[in-house]
């Protein structure tokens, strides 16, 4: 679990995308798990992305006309699981981040935390080695904000699911184990919080 | 993703935005239903005049004529008439040898002849041929039979001989037919010609012959004619003229051409020219109409495809501003997995849908129209089984593909477009 810290403009926003896949590198490369990730094509990103990555916004960016329980097995769609097995994987995908009860609950009829628990249990669905998350509690009020990095950290030990989280807020730096203070595009120092 | 999955997601991202998919699939709706009534008057037009005209044995009939054409050539150049070809019974001979030819007869015609049947006199005209081959000729008769190669004094009525103006005994005017051309088989009816002698006197001649059939009805003359065997309408025509033909020198003015099948009247009908001859088929009528309608078809369809291209611009306007307004969802879609064939797919699926949406409900209101255009014609026209639009199977295939591959069509570039938003940017935008 690794939280990326730094003023704004200081390029970690930037260095999430370019580590999703997002947007290719000016120069130098990017390699994880052996997959050189910058001289992937973008159907090649796309299936990386689909097997290996899960994404989190600041924004949620949730499907809005579509409930919680579409929203997160849209992920499983796209790597053409059948219907039965996308449900029920979504439905514990939901379990994890306590949110069963709001299944059929569209993301405007949700509160900004759970519609980033909905956002969470997305990038979850795929069971992918690696989330990438871009300020996850930006938008939310210190409680929510604990709730979920609490979430997040119980997962990364059950679950074993490596974190990149860029954060504002030192309080969620807190919860990582690494971070990474970057300035001015570059890394500024590492620090082991074990 | 699967198909089943595309389509699913694509069926619903088309009813997100209700009203503006439902004026795209009316503009699809009237395209497609302009082009097919439009079509279809064309093809009902063809068809009744067609089965009109293709009745029983006429398609499979040629009439031949001494060549017209070069006749008046040869005239125009100086009167020479040397290789003139003359269709003297030599010539019928070599008519008949070509293949695909059953039956070969000179024709006789006479008109101005009246019959007198229980007092009351019909104007018909009569038509010589061969009894030889009669049994041949595709004259099929309704009722009765067919005069034998030796009676010569058997006549078959055409189907509208007796409907035709008829004569009555108090002067000449049009009355309501009151005898059916079958209640005639089996009797004798009296065949009169006059003629005024040299004299300028009025002569007739009377000949008795017996009906023992009707034809047929084929859309040609012979439905108002009376046919008869050829020795006696050439007699009777020798008596009125008062001339006789020399059948060896002049030859016969006209010869009619059995065919044992349609397919066959193009090739005899090139062989005959060969020799000569001047050529006449109901078939070459109908095959220079379907031309015409191909033409008139291709016109009105034009109008109809206006149409639809109007309809095509819809459907890409409704696709871009789609794109627009799901932008950002495109982003997330391709952030979690979705695959540009993915979503290309999708857009493209949408905008087929619409086109074929638009191709069923077209064809529905087409079938209504097609049928309100037949009612209300019907209210016009009274006689006989007139179809203005006439729908085929095929039209409606036609229909249908072309309104799926507009729609297909008019979505590719949009659909592309989608697929290669940057996801980020995409993301990123509201
Ligand atoms: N190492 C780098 N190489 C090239 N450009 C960089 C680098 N680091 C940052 N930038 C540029 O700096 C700008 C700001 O970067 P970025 O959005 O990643 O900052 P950020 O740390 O996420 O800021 P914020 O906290 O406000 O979200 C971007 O336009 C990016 O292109
Ligand atoms: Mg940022």
């Amino acid at each position: 679990m690794v939280a990326l810290l730094g003023p704004s403009g200081s390029g970690k926003s930037t260095f999430l995308n370019v580590l999703g896949g997002l947007v290719p590198p000016t120069s130098g490369e990017v390699i994880i798990k052996d997959y050189r990730i910058s001289d992937m094509t973008e159907n090649e990103l796309c299936l990386f992305r689909r097997e290996h990555l899960g994404f989190i916004f600041q924004s949620y960016n949730l499907i809005s006309t579509m409930n919680a329980i579409e929203n997160v097995a849209l992920a499983l769609t796209f790597a053409g699981v059948k219907k039965e097995i996308r449900l029920k994987r979504a439905k514990e995908a939901l379990e994890i981040v306590g949110l069963v009860d709001r299944m059929e609950h569209k993301p405007s009829e949700l509160s900004g935390g759970q519609q980033q628990r909905v956002s969470i249990a997305r990038a979850l669905v795929n069971h992918p080695e690696i989330i990438l998350a871009d300020e996850p509690t930006g938008n939310l009020d210190s409680k929510t904000s604990s709730d979920i990095m609490e979430m997040i950290t119980k997962l990364n030990r059950e679950e074993k699911q490596t974190f990149v989280i860029v954060t504002h807020d030192p309080e969620a730096a807190k919860y990582c184990t690494k971070v990474i203070h970057m300035r001015d595009g570059l890394i500024e120092r590492w620090e082991d919080q074990r | 993703m699967n198909k089943q999955e595309l389509l699913r997601l694509s069926w619903e991202n088309l009813w997100r935005m209700k009203f503006r998919t439902i004026l795209t699939i009316i503009g699809v709706v009237i395209g497609t239903a302009s082009i097919i009534v439009m079509v279809s008057i064309g093809n009902g037009a063809q068809k009744s005049i067609t089965d009109e005209l293709s009745g029983a044995g006429s398609v499979t009939t040629i009439q031949v004529y001494k060549d017209i054409g070069s006749t008046g050539m040869t005239m125009m150049a100086g009167g020479k008439k040397e290789d003139e070809k003359i269709l003297n019974d030599d010539a019928l001979k070599d008519l008949k040898r070509i293949d695909g030819v059953v039956a070969v007869t000179p024709v006789v015609n006479l008109s101005g002849a009246t019959v007198d049947y229980d007092r009351e006199q019909y104007g018909v005209s009569l038509m010589g041929v061969d009894y030889n081959v009669m049994e041949d000729m595709r004259y099929n008769t309704t009722s009765g039979k067919k005069p034998g190669a030796n009676d010569h004094n058997s006549v078959i009525l055409g189907k509208e001989v007796l409907s035709s103006y008829t004569l009555s005994s108090t002067g000449a005017q049009a009355q309501e037919n009151t005898v059916a051309p079958e209640d005639l088989i089996g009797q004798n009816i009296s065949l009169v010609i006059s003629k005024t002698n040299a004299n300028g006197d009025e002569e007739t001649r009377t000949e008795k012959v017996k009906v023992t059939g009707v034809l047929e009805s084929t859309g040609g003359s012979e439905d108002y004619s009376i046919i008869a065997d050829y020795k006696l309408v050439t007699d009777l025509n020798q008596w009125q003229t008062g001339t006789k033909v020399n059948v060896k020198k002049q030859g016969y003015s006209e010869a009619l051409v059995t065919v044992e099948d349609s397919s066959v009247v193009n090739t005899v009908t090139a062989q005959i020219e060969d020799f000569g001859f001047t050529v006449f088929s109901m078939q070459q009528i109908l095959e220079s109409m379907g031309s015409v309608f191909q033409m008139l078809q291709i016109l009105l369809g034009g109008i109809g495809g206006v149409a639809l291209l109007v309809a095509c611009i819809g459907i890409v306007n409704t696709m871009t501003m789609s794109i627009y307004e799901r932008t950002k969802e495109i982003g997330i879609m391709k952030v979690i997995g979705a695959s540009i064939s993915d979503i290309r797919n999708m857009f493209i699926a949408e905008s087929t849908m619409i086109g074929l949406i638009g191709g069923i409900v077209g064809i529905i209101i087409s079938f209504i129209l097609s049928i309100l255009i037949n009612l209300i014609a019907g209210l016009f026209i009274t006689t006989g089984n007139v179809t203005i639009s006439y729908i085929t199977p095929g039209l409606v295939v036609f229909a249908l593909l072309f309104s799926a591959i507009v729609g297909l069509l008019s979505g590719v570039r949009p659909a592309i477009k989608a697929a290669n938003l940057s996801s980020l940017d995409a993301i990123r935008s509201e």
